[in-house]
């Protein structure tokens, strides 16, 4: 749950997150154009003094391997890892570029972005496109500046001239046209490159992780038998990971992450050393390989342990709902006034197209995918930015769902760019990301969805259940639907004696076949009007189905 | 028997108001620094504490909120340990040194008597039903809880002219110096028996929070127990 930066915004990295070691992924793309990007080690005076901390396709590491580049993963188009804590002195800033390989101006982008992820999230995100450029030919991006400490500023400034203009804005010499090949660089030899930056190459050579040939791992710029694999294997991001829709909430925890983008080998406590000075960079934590050998998990469960969102906040970096925040506040130096207060409750950073805020609380960015929500009628809680909302009929299965029950699900629709906030009456808030699978939902509690997901509406009579009838709304395609359950719910494998009372069932995969059992109960007499005969559904289904159960029966 | 519930002892205090777990505020009492606070709130006090309900200090500032009734804040006094609470809603503990913040009448749960206050009609938004639209503004050297129907969220409007919208319902606190207007936003299409369900909303802009709770229940339950 990024934070969010726009063109000229600068935060200190510390207030990002507490780790040094950060990734930084870039995402620019264009119709038929290829784009070189770059980080440029800059020293005090905005000077490249030394060509070793330019690093490019063909310069991957800088010599202490504080700037690595790891190639396209994750949806990056680039990534990078910055060591903060390892950069050397001289180097005042880091500047990430972008230049355009060929013809075409930087107008012609499609929406991209700059993030930071660091700890497995990701933690800032500067998104940007290609209205906000003309014919430039290369762009900075943002910078990574010492002032005191580490910042991030959030650049977006183009550059009508291509890579070697930036080169000669740095002061760096372009050895030949279009071929920025470092000068200090003798031995960069062409398209195989055997970067061995002179200092530190060799010791650092070897260690190919064991894991290192990861059939997910898209790929690194250069061929990974050359060089010094670059330490963390991108790990298949979660969204690469089947969706198994069953994160709706890992017991107990009630908060399910949202599918973060972020690359997963980040799940490590930022604070892992990578070996200080000339060590080499041999001993992997030990969860740069577990990680990615789990694809099949769930993306919920292939989360690190603390909650995405509130981790970044380090005072605060507790399980939402537990006990008692109070304690921070005791100490009244520890943060007066209504801001220092209120930091706890503070908005989570964007990013992402559906965000948990909190758990009772979700954010969709509209923005973002550019498709339509559709929500529960007066569950906007707030929302920023021009956000238009209107009437969405439930259509004619909606209208049985209402004749039948007499409770219409009154939809409506938000369009337009910005965020909403979306929340009702203080109950539980699940995302669920769909790849393609399909899941059943009670239709009382949806909350929200894609306007990408088909839904149908599915009847399941039997005798005894209210209103003659239980209504589920049956969602499938690729998009995230929003499930609202009253407490904290449980999610139950199908085995084949799995039941549930029909008042508290709130969601099933699809694949799971419904039987309603009613039991009679000779107690006829427990409670004025109780008929004595309760009714539950029994689940059946292959392993892998599940169904979702709340604390409350409506 | 006692050994599950050792838990819940109260801390030690450290401070004027503190949280006792998410839902109870806990307030150390002090002789000449008393506290006002919502009427029916108070759920348990050790100590010599006094409760003097629509106090003439009160009635003086908040005449005119909610017409017709008594200003929904009582005066407590005396030393000791005051334990408030609103029907399990979420507390939230505000240190303002110096600071103001302009909340909600339903919202309010107490705040130190010597604090600047005063109760204020939000400006433009005299059609909106019921209880949203009185407002206590605050500030001063002291402390303030609020009361959120689930944990809120703060929003930072962030200044210039972006607007942020918010349901009125939901709506918990906002700093003062936010400029606030309501907004219609249902079409025409909407006006002929199809609403969105949000048929208006307020907006804030300038610089400044807006505190917002996961609810849309503003039921004042603290008001309708009476």
């Amino acid at each position: 749950m990024p934070r969010e930066f726009q063109r000229g915004h600068k935060a200190k990295i510390s207030d990002l997150t507490v780790g040094t070691d950060l990734y930084v992924g870039v995402q620019i793309t264009a119709p038929g154009l290829t784009f070189d990007i770059s980080c440029f080690g800059l020293d005090a005076d905005e000077r490249l003094s030394d060509d070793r901390y330019f690093v490019f396709f063909n310069q991957p590491k800088s010599p202490e391997e504080s700037i690595q580049l790891l190639g396209p993963q994750a949806g990056d188009t680039e990534s990078f890892r910055i060591t903060l804590d390892r950069i050397p002195p001289q180097i005042h800033k880091l500047s990430f570029t972008a230049t355009l390989d060929g013809a075409g101006q930087m107008s012609q982008i499609r929406p991209g972005y700059l993030r930071i992820v660091a700890g497995g999230e990701e933690v800032a995100r500067y998104a940007f496109s290609g209205a906000e450029f003309t014919t430039e030919r290369a762009v900075m991006l943002g910078d990574f500046y010492l002032k005191d400490v580490w910042r991030f500023a959030a650049v977006g400034q183009g550059f009508d001239g291509g890579l070697d203009a930036l080169l000669k804005n740095f002061g760096g010499e372009v050895a030949e046209e279009e071929a920025p090949a470092a000068p200090a660089q003798p031995q960069a030899g062409g398209a195989a490159p055997a970067f061995a930056p002179p200092a530190f190459g060799a010791p650092s050579a070897p260690a190919p992780a064991p894991h290192q040939p990861q059939p997910a791992a898209q790929g690194f710029a250069a061929p990974p038998g050359a060089t010094p694999p670059p330490a963390p294997a991108p790990a298949p991001s979660v969204h690469g990971a089947p969706t198994i829709i069953a994160p709706l909430a890992p017991p107990g925890g009630g908060h399910v992450p949202p599918p973060a983008p972020a690359p997963a080998p980040y799940g490590q406590p930022p604070q892992q050393p990578y070996g200080q000075g000339p060590a080499p960079t041999v001993p992997m934590p030990p969860g740069y390989g577990q990680q990615p050998q789990a694809p099949q998990a769930p993306p919920g469960y292939g989360q690190p342990a603390p909650p995405p969102g509130y981790g970044q906040q380090p005072p605060f970096g507790q399980v939402p709902g537990q006990q008692g925040y109070g304690v921070p506040q005791g100490a009244p130096q520890g943060g007066a006034g209504v801001a220092a207060a209120l930091q706890q409750f503070k908005e989570t950073p964007t990013g992402q197209r559906w965000t948990q805020q909190n758990k009772k609380l979700i954010r969709v960015d509209l923005g973002m995918g550019g498709q339509p929500v559709l929500a529960r009628q007066g569950s906007m809680v707030l929302y920023q930015g021009k956000v238009d909302f209107s009437y969405k009929g439930a259509g004619f299965a909606g209208r049985i769902v209402g004749g039948a029950t007499g409770q219409e699900m009154q939809l409506m629709r938000c369009t337009g760019q910005g965020q909403v906030f979306l929340a009702e009456n203080a109950t539980h808030v699940h995302p669920i990301e769909l790849q393609g699978d399909a899941i059943c939902v009670s239709a009382e509690n949806v909350l929200a969805f894609d306007e990408s997901l088909q839904y149908e509406v599915r009847r399941i009579e039997g005798h005894g259940i209210p209103g003659g009838a239980l209504f589920t709304m049956q969602f499938q395609g690729t998009g995230t639907i929003v499930v609202k359950t009253h407490g904290t719910p449980v999610v139950l494998p199908v085995t084949p004696t799995t039941f549930a009372d029909c008042n508290a069932v709130v969601a099933w995969s699809a694949a799971a076949q419904v039987v309603v059992s009613s039991q009679v109960r000779m107690r006829r007499n427990a409670y004025p009007g109780d008929t004595g005969e309760s009714v539950n559904l029994q689940f059946r289904g292959a392993p892998g189905n599940f169904i979702v159960v709340q604390p409350y029966e409506v | 028997m006692n050994q599950p519930l050792a838990g819940y002892a109260p801390a030690p205090v450290t401070a004027r108001m503190e949280n006792h777990g998410d839902h109870m505020l806990k307030v150390a009492m002090q002789t000449g620094n008393d506290l006002f606070a919502r009427v029916g709130s108070m759920v348990a006090y050790e100590g010599f504490v006094q409760y003097e309900p629509n106090p003439p200090a009160v009635r003086q500032i908040a005449r005119d909120w909610m017409t017709g009734e008594g200003a929904p804040l009582m005066k407590c006094t005396g030393d000791g340990l005051l334990y408030l609470a609103d029907y399990g809603a979420n507390v939230v503990v505000i240190n303002l040194n110096g600071d103001g913040i302009s909340v909600n009448a339903t919202n309010l749960l107490a705040f130190d008597a010597h604090l600047t206050w005063g109760v204020e009609r939000v400006k433009g938004l005299a059609k909106f039903a019921g209880q949203g639209l009185w407002n206590t503004k605050i500030s001063g050297q002291g402390w303030v809880a609020l009361t959120s129907r689930g944990k809120p969220i703060v929003v930072d409007c962030g200044g210039g002219e972006d607007e942020t919208y918010v349901d009125p319902d939901a709506l918990v606190a906002w700093s003062p110096n936010l400029k606030v207007k309501g907004k219609r936003s249902f079409k025409a299409q909407s006006l002929i028996g199809r609403g969105s369900g949000e048929a208006y909303q307020m907006a804030f802009s300038g610089q400044g929070i807006v505190v917002v709770q996961p609810s849309e229940d503003s039921t004042d339950r603290l008001r309708v127990r009476g």
